[in-house]
């Protein structure tokens, strides 16, 4: 059988042909990827050393202000990923174990297909939704909830609905494939032994779904954390995240070093999630699966 | 007795909470989407809620505007040469990590380098291939913008490709070799048909990510190139307006068209 893909006879031992070919077409995707997603790194990492190698990149890029923005920034990530988690949850749960099944796949493809479009246009929209004079405060002064408009817009908390509304479909797709592979069986005999709804999300679902929930947590608070759109689009004047401070040393300051350095710190982090996460042997597993 | 019946109305209500939870995340997705589109409606320029009337007056300006009518062609010409070629890579990615006679730590490492720009924030990544193209001195523009949008789509075709690779049975590549058919011809008239549906989707959805892709091509764009998603960015920045809304509604259909086609291409009946 192993003989059967090789080519027939002539030239070379058909083993080393075949190894030569397969590298040669393995080249393109590895020589692009090696190109533009390794070099970068460590062009990235001898600038910040630069100029001189020093690490007074690195003492400027910790300084409080900045180690502020990288916190705030991962404390984001964090928050707006537990929510998206929170929603996630029942939503998947519905869809993989309650769902009817020929609603079932429309239903995932309305919860996903925000995915693919574009996300400055999506954080466009809440700018409509949150204004003082947009749909939410039209919507609250009309029924006489509140006296005059509320200042949503550019606000931290602007910032996080839409950082919610970017990230959930990405959540609620990594915890589908979570959710469905777990056993309904499983429920059914943990409720036919008289678990309670609570008893039987902490003891059955938790636990099965967890590592899926590691996984996503992994991925997701760090593209949050270093997002540019949302806080650009929907932040105020008040906090600045990472990605503005990236693109400002490489766009307006022309300060490579400083930027290099701060998002060495910032790799360096989410590269420690992620390490942390992989040597959980099922965690790794669903980081494989993304 | 009486103690049952609010219990149950409670379970009950427990039941049907993760439903609740779907139509309101449904509600959530979709409101903001159907606010815009709404208000892209607008006789006025500032549009106020609610609309004294509806009017398709702005999708005409935004048709007759010629930065955004320059900026979706380039968008359209990137996506053009992105969708093709990371799909081509993708399959030849794809074909590395689960067919080729590489050994399986080779594969693992492969697979890893391509998933990079999964796992790396794409603003580190952005930043440092500006960074290398400034030392490599290829300047700014069309060039690397392409080849941004080629590395950025590759996981994607690489894993959808690979996914249906692992599918297709091995054996009937072989059996038509077997046959007598060589190398190229049972690739060519055996596993290409088979892959074709993933073929299909892979380019659309490669489409999809290279249009909308914005923060690489913020990067590595300079002032000579322009994309929907950095024209549209731009205009964000200064103002909401009603011509914003109609340019953002085509941006969506456009998105959602390449998308939903290829989710249904790469669902087979």
């Amino acid at each position: 059988m192993s003989t059967a893909d090789d080519d027939a006879g002539a030239g070379p031992p058909a083993g080393v042909s075949r190894l030569v070919r397969d590298g040669v077409v393995a080249s393109g995707p590895i020589g692009l990827a090696v190109l533009l997603g390794i070099v970068p790194i460590v062009v990235l990492f001898v600038e910040s050393l630069g100029p001189g190698l020093g690490l007074g990149n690195y003492a400027e890029a910790t300084r409080p202000l900045y180690r502020g923005v990288l916190s705030y920034s991962l404390r984001m990530g964090i928050a707006v990923t537990a929510v998206c988690l929170t929603v996630s949850y029942p939503v998947t749960y519905w869809l993989a174990h309650r769902c009817p099944a020929r609603y079932r796949l429309p239903t995932l493809v309305a919860l996903t297909l925000p995915l693919w479009l574009n996300y400055v246009v999506l954080n466009y929209a809440w700018v409509w939704v949150l204004a003082r004079g947009g749909v939410l405060n039209e919507l609250l002064v009309g029924v006489g909830a509140v006296a005059g408009p509320l200042d949503l817009l550019y606000t931290d908390l602007s910032v996080f609905v839409g950082f919610v509304y970017i990230y959930l479909p990405y959540v609620v797709l990594v915890m589908y494939v979570s959710m469905e592979r777990l056993d309904y069986r499983l429920l059914e005999a943990a409720r036919d032994l008289g678990a309670t709804n609570t008893r039987v999300f902490l003891d059955v679902v938790l636990p099965r779904t967890l590592p899926g929930a590691a996984a996503a947590t992994l991925i997701v608070y760090a593209r949050i954390a270093g997002a540019y759109a949302t806080p650009e689009i929907l932040g105020g004047p008040g906090e600045v995240m990472i990605a503005s401070l990236v693109t400002a040393a490489f766009r307006e300051y022309i300060n490579f070093g400083f930027g290099a350095a701060l998002s060495f710190v910032f790799l360096s982090i989410v590269v420690a999630g992620l390490l942390l996460g992989a040597a959980f042997p099922r965690v790794r597993e669903e980081l494989a699966r993304q | 007795m009486s103690s049952v019946r609010p219990r149950r109305w409670l379970r009950r209500g427990a039941g049907r909470f993760p439903a609740v939870v779907v139509v309101a995340t449904l509600m959530f997705l979709y409101v903001p989407v159907i606010v815009v589109a709404y208000l892209s409606l607008s006789p006025t320029g500032q549009p106020t809620i609610p609309l004294e009337s509806l009017s398709l007056r702005w999708y005409g300006e935004v048709a007759a505007d010629r930065r955004f009518v320059r900026a979706l062609l380039t968008s359209f010409g990137i996506a053009a040469v992105a969708a093709p070629g990371g799909t081509v890579l993708g399959l030849a990615g794809a074909y590395a990590v689960t067919r080729s006679a590489l050994s399986g730590r080779i594969k693992g490492v492969i697979a890893t380098v391509i998933a990079l720009p999964l796992f790396v924030p794409t603003v580190v990544l952005a930043f440092g291939i500006g960074l290398t193209g400034n030392y490599l001195d290829v300047g700014y523009g069309y060039g690397p913008v392409v080849l941004g949008h080629l590395f950025w789509v590759l996981p994607f075709t690489t894993f959808l490709l690979s996914a249906r690779y692992a599918e297709i049975d091995e054996q009937l590549s072989a059996a038509a070799m077997d046959l007598g058919a060589d190398t190229r011809t049972a690739f060519l008239t055996v596993t290409l048909p088979l892959l074709r549906p993933a073929l299909a989707a892979s380019l659309l959805f490669a489409f999809a990510l290279s249009f909308n892709e914005f923060l690489i091509t913020f990067f590595l764009a300079g002032s000579g190139v322009t994309t929907v998603p950095l024209e549209i960015f731009g205009k964000v920045r200064v103002g909401a307006t009603a011509f914003l809304n109609a340019a953002s509604v085509l941006v969506l259909l456009v998105s959602a068209a390449a998308a939903g086609v290829g989710s249904a291409l790469r669902e087979p009946a």
